[in-house]
C-alpha cells in the first residue's frame, strides 16, 4: 500500500481494502499470544491526537501502536472554538517539532486529517473527522463481516439509525460499495434524508422495511445530546420505530449479524437481548478494531515484515 | 487635470448606445470627448487598444473593504487598487466594518477618506440598522446626508420580518438603493457549504438553498407591501432565481446579483480541493443546477448585475478548520475572468451585468459616450492570466487560484486618469 495518509474510504480501491483486511488478520494472532507484541514499529513515534471524547477508539490505536513496539503519545483537548487558544495548525506546527512518525487525529470538524496531511511530511491516520469519515471502524466492521459471511460482493447491509450524522456509517458505505456490497439505510426523516440517494444506498423509513433481507443490520448510536432542535422526539419513540428487538430480529435470517460501532444505548437502539445475543458481533468487532488498526500502522509506516522477529 | 488619452483601435462594447465595433475613444479632461473611427487626436497619449475591448468600467455594490477598524484584512486604498485592477472603477462599500458605518460621523470620515484613494472610486453605503444588528434604526437620512449613496445590511440578514417591514417603510422617503442579502438564519446555521450531494459526499453540513428562496420570498412580500426599491446583493439559485423573476414580472422594483465566481465554479470545488477553506463562502458554491439557471438568468436580464463577492480574510481567519474558516474569499481581481469564462465572451452581456447593470441601481449610467466620465475598461479577452499571489488585495484567499482565467485587464480609468496599467508610455 503506497499512500501517505488514511483520512477515508471515499477513494480507496478495493485491493487495498483487501490488503488491509488481510493483513489484520495476520496481526490478530499476535493479540492472543502471552507476550502481544512485535517488534514492527520500535523506536516509531506514533501520536494520538483526540480533540473529541472516545476511549474506545483512543484505546484501540494506543495499543494497537504499542503491540507494534511504538512510543506512544497521547494529547487530547476539547474542541472548543478556534478562537480560543492555539489553532489546529500551530498545535501540529508544534508536535512537528517533536518529529513524529505518524498522527492518528480525531476531530469535530470534517477535514481537519486532511489539512494536516497537505502540511505535513508524518501519515496522518483518520480517527474521525466530524460527519466526514471513520475509517478504521468500516474496516474493522467489513473484517468482522467478512469473518462471518466470505466475499462482501452481493451482500445486503442495512445500516440503522442516525446516518446522516455517522461518519461510522459513511465509511462503511463508502467502502462496503467498493466491495460490491449493497447498503441500504433506514432512520427518521430527519436522520436518513432522501439525499442520502446519493451516496447510492436505498434509503427507508422503518427498521422492519429493511431487517428481512439483510445479512448484516448495523445499529447505529442516537446522540440525543448532540442532535440539534427538532431532529428527534422520544427515546421511546425512536425504539418504537427503529430499534432492534428479538421480534425484529426474528424477521431476518438467524444468520444475520447484529453489528454496532459502540457504545451502545440499551433499550434505545436494541434491547439487551439482541445486545449479548447469538446474532451480536459487538464485542469481536472490539478486538478486530485493534487488528486492523496494527495493520494501518504497519502498512503505512512500513514496518519489518512480519516474518522473523516474533518474540 | 489628467493628459488627454486616445484609445485607439479597441473593440467598444456599450450596452446603453448599443455600440459594437472597432472605434477610437478620445478622452480629454477627464471625460470622453469623441468616439469615432480613425480618430485625429493631437497632443494626445495614444494607448494601442487592438485586439482589446473598451468598455465602461464595472461597478461593484457591497464590497467589503474593512475600513475602518479591520484593515489588516483590506483598507480603501488596497481595496481600490485591487477594484482597479480587475477594471472596477466604482466600488460601493459594505458598512460592516468597526466601526459600523451606522453614523453620520463615521459615514462622513469614510467619505472623506474615500477621495484620497487612487484605483477605483470609493464610495460608502451606511447600515440600516444600529452595529448591523438588526435591531433598531440607525440614522439613515444622516448618513445619506454625510454621503452614503446606499443603505445595507452588510451581508447581516434582516430575518425579523416586522424590523425589515419598517426599515423599508422608513427609508423609502430618503430614495437611496437599499443593498439586501436574501437568507434565513435558521436554517444557515451550522451549514458550511451548499447542502446537496456534495455536501453529503463530503460529510459536511449543508445550508439548503430553501435559505435563500425564503429570504428572498421575505423581501418580495415587503417590497410588496412597501414599495421600497431593494437590490438583492447574492441571488445563487434555481429556485431563488424564480422568485426573483416572478416578481419582476409583478413590477415590483427589485434589482439582483449574483457572485461572478458562483457562474464559475459549483458545490463540488469544495472536495476536489480537499476542503480548502478558500472555497468555504456565504452564501456557499451551489450546485450545478443552480450555477446554470443563474447563468441563463444573466443571460435574460432577471440577474440585473454581477457582484465581485470581495470578502477579503488573512491566514488568521482562514489557515482553520473548514467549518471554523471565516466565509468568504477575494473576488475583484478575478471577477471579469470568472463572468468572462462562464459566459463564454459574450461581450454585451458581461459589460451590461458588471458595468451597467450597477451603476444603474446607484443611478447612474456606465456608458462609453460623448460627454460621459472617462471611467473605462480596456481588457484582453483572449489573453489567459495565472490566478495567483501576490493580491492586489490584502486578503490571500481565492477558490479560482492555481487556474488560469480568460480578459486579462490592461487599463482601468477613473476620471480619465489611469489607475491601473502603464502610468506612461
Amino acid at each position: 500500500m503506497r499512500r501517505k495518509d488514511l483520512l477515508g474510504l471515499k477513494n480507496m480501491p478495493a485491493e487495498e481494502i483487501t490488503e488491509i483486511l488481510d493483513t489484520a488478520v495476520g496481526f490478530r494472532a499476535i493479540s492472543e499470544r502471552r507476550i502481544k507484541k512485535v517488534p514492527t514499529l520500535r523506536g516509531r513515534t506514533v501520536v494520538t491526537f483526540f480533540m473529541e471524547n472516545s476511549t474506545r477508539t483512543r484505546l484501540s490505536f494506543d495499543l494497537a501502536a504499542k503491540r507494534l513496539s511504538a512510543d506512544t503519545l497521547g494529547f487530547s483537548a476539547s474542541s472548543s472554538a478556534t478562537n480560543k487558544g492555539e489553532t489546529l495548525m500551530d498545535t501540529a506546527r508544534n508536535i512537528d517539532a517533536m518529529k513524529p512518525d505518524a498522527i492518528i487525529i480525531r476531530h469535530s470538524a470534517a477535514g481537519s486529517p486532511h489539512m494536516l496531511a497537505k502540511a505535513f511530511p508524518w501519515t496522518v491516520i483518520n480517527a474521525g473527522d466530524g460527519i466526514n469519515e471513520h475509517p478504521s471502524q468500516a474496516l474493522l466492521d467489513m473484517l468482522t463481516m467478512r469473518d462471518h459471511l466470505g466475499d462482501l460482493a452481493g451482500k445486503r447491509v442495512a445500516i440503522v439509525g442516525d446516518v446522516f450524522h455517522s461518519r461510522v456509517a459513511r465509511s462503511n458505505i463508502f467502502g462496503l460499495q467498493t466491495m460490491g456490497a449493497e447498503v441500504v439505510v433506514a432512520g427518521p426523516g430527519t436522520m436518513c434524508p432522501p439525499d442520502m440517494a446519493h451516496l447510492g444506498v436505498e434509503v427507508r423509513h422503518r427498521i422492519d422495511d429493511v431487517v428481512e433481507d439483510a445479512d448484516v443490520i448495523m445499529m447505529l448510536r442516537i446522540q440525543q445530546e448532540r442532535l440539534g432542535a427538532a431532529m428527534m422526539s422520544t427515546n421511546r419513540e425512536y425504539s418504537q420505530f427503529y430499534g432492534l428487538d428479538l421480534d425484529r430480529l426474528r424477521l431476518a435470517s438467524p444468520e444475520t449479524l447484529v453489528m454496532h460501532p459502540g457504545p451502545i444505548n440499551r433499550g434505545v437502539e436494541m434491547t439487551p437481548d439482541v445486545a449479548d445475543g447469538t446474532q451480536s458481533v459487538i464485542l469481536e468487532q472490539v478486538t478486530n478494531g485493534v487488528a486492523i488498526r496494527m495493520a494501518l500502522l504497519y502498512l503505512l509506516l512500513g514496518g519489518e515484515p512480519l516474518g522473523e522477529d516474533h518474540a | 487635470m489628467p493628459e488627454p488619452i486616445l484609445l485607439r483601435g479597441g473593440r467598444v462594447v456599450c450596452p446603453v448606445t448599443a455600440t459594437d465595433g472597432v472605434l477610437d475613444v478620445h478622452i480629454v479632461d477627464g471625460v470622453v470627448a469623441e468616439v469615432g473611427a480613425d480618430l485625429a487626436a493631437a497632443g494626445a497619449r495614444e494607448i494601442d487598444c487592438t485586439h482589446a475591448i473598451v468598455a465602461p468600467g464595472w461597478t461593484d455594490l457591497g464590497t467589503e473593504l474593512c475600513d475602518p477598524g479591520m484593515c489588516y484584512r483590506e483598507d480603501l486604498i488596497s481595496g481600490s487598487e485591487a477594484g482597479a485592477a480587475g477594471g472596477f472603477t466604482t466600488l460601493v462599500a459594505s458598512p460592516a466594518t468597526d466601526p459600523v458605518v451606522d453614523t453620520p460621523a463615521v459615514a462622513a470620515d469614510v467619505v472623506a477618506r474615500a477621495k484620497t484613494v487612487s484605483g477605483a472610486q470609493v464610495m460608502q453605503s451606511g447600515a440600516l440598522t444600529i452595529g448591523l444588528a438588526g435591531e433598531r434604526l440607525a440614522e439613515v437620512g444622516l448618513m445619506v446626508e454625510a454621503g452614503c449613496v446606499a443603505l445595507a445590511d452588510g451581508r447581516r440578514t434582516l430575518a425579523d420580518a416586522d424590523v425589515l417591514r419598517r426599515v423599508l417603510q422608513y427609508v423609502r422617503p430618503f430614495d437611496v438603493p437599499v443593498l439586501l442579502r436574501p437568507g434565513e438564519p435558521s436554517l444557515e446555521k451550522g451549514g458550511v457549504m451548499h447542502e446537496g450531494a456534495a455536501s453529503m459526499h463530503a460529510g459536511l453540513r449543508g445550508i439548503p438553498a430553501a435559505a435563500e428562496e425564503l429570504g428572498i420570498a421575505r423581501i418580495v412580500a415587503l417590497v410588496r407591501a412597501t414599495g421600497t426599491r431593494v437590490h438583492l446583493t447574492h441571488v445563487t439559485t434555481a429556485s431563488g432565481v424564480a422568485r426573483v423573476r416572478a416578481a419582476k414580472a409583478d413590477g415590483l422594483p427589485l434589482t439582483a446579483a449574483v457572485p461572478a465566481r458562483h457562474l464559475l465554479l459549483n458545490d463540488q470545488a469544495v472536495e476536489a480541493s480537499v476542503y480548502d477553506t478558500a472555497t468555504r463562502l456565504l452564501p456557499p458554491l451551489r450546485a450545478e443546477a443552480d450555477r446554470l439557471a443563474c447563468l441563463a438568468a444573466v443571460r435574460d436580464g432577471t440577474l440585473d448585475t454581477i457582484t465581485a463577492d470581495h470578502v477579503p480574510w488573512t491566514r488568521v481567519e482562514k489557515e482553520l478548520e473548514f467549518m471554523h474558516a471565516s466565509p468568504g474569499a477575494n473576488g475583484l481581481e478575478t471577477a471579469l475572468g470568472a463572468a468572462w469564462a462562464a459566459l463564454e465572451g459574450e461581450a454585451a452581456t458581461v459589460v451590461q451585468a458588471l458595468a451597467v447593470g450597477p451603476a444603474a441601481v446607484i443611478g447612474r449610467t456606465a456608458q462609453v459616450a460623448v460627454g460621459a466620465p472617462a471611467d473605462l475598461v480596456v481588457f484582453h479577452p483572449k489573453r489567459e492570466w495565472p490566478v495567483a499571489a501576490p493580491y492586489r488585495s490584502r486578503g490571500g484567499f481565492d477558490p479560482l487560484a492555481g487556474r488560469s482565467l480568460p480578459a486579462a485587464v490592461g487599463l482601468t480609468l477613473v476620471a480619465g486618469e489611469v489607475v491601473y496599467g502603464p502610468r506612461t508610455d
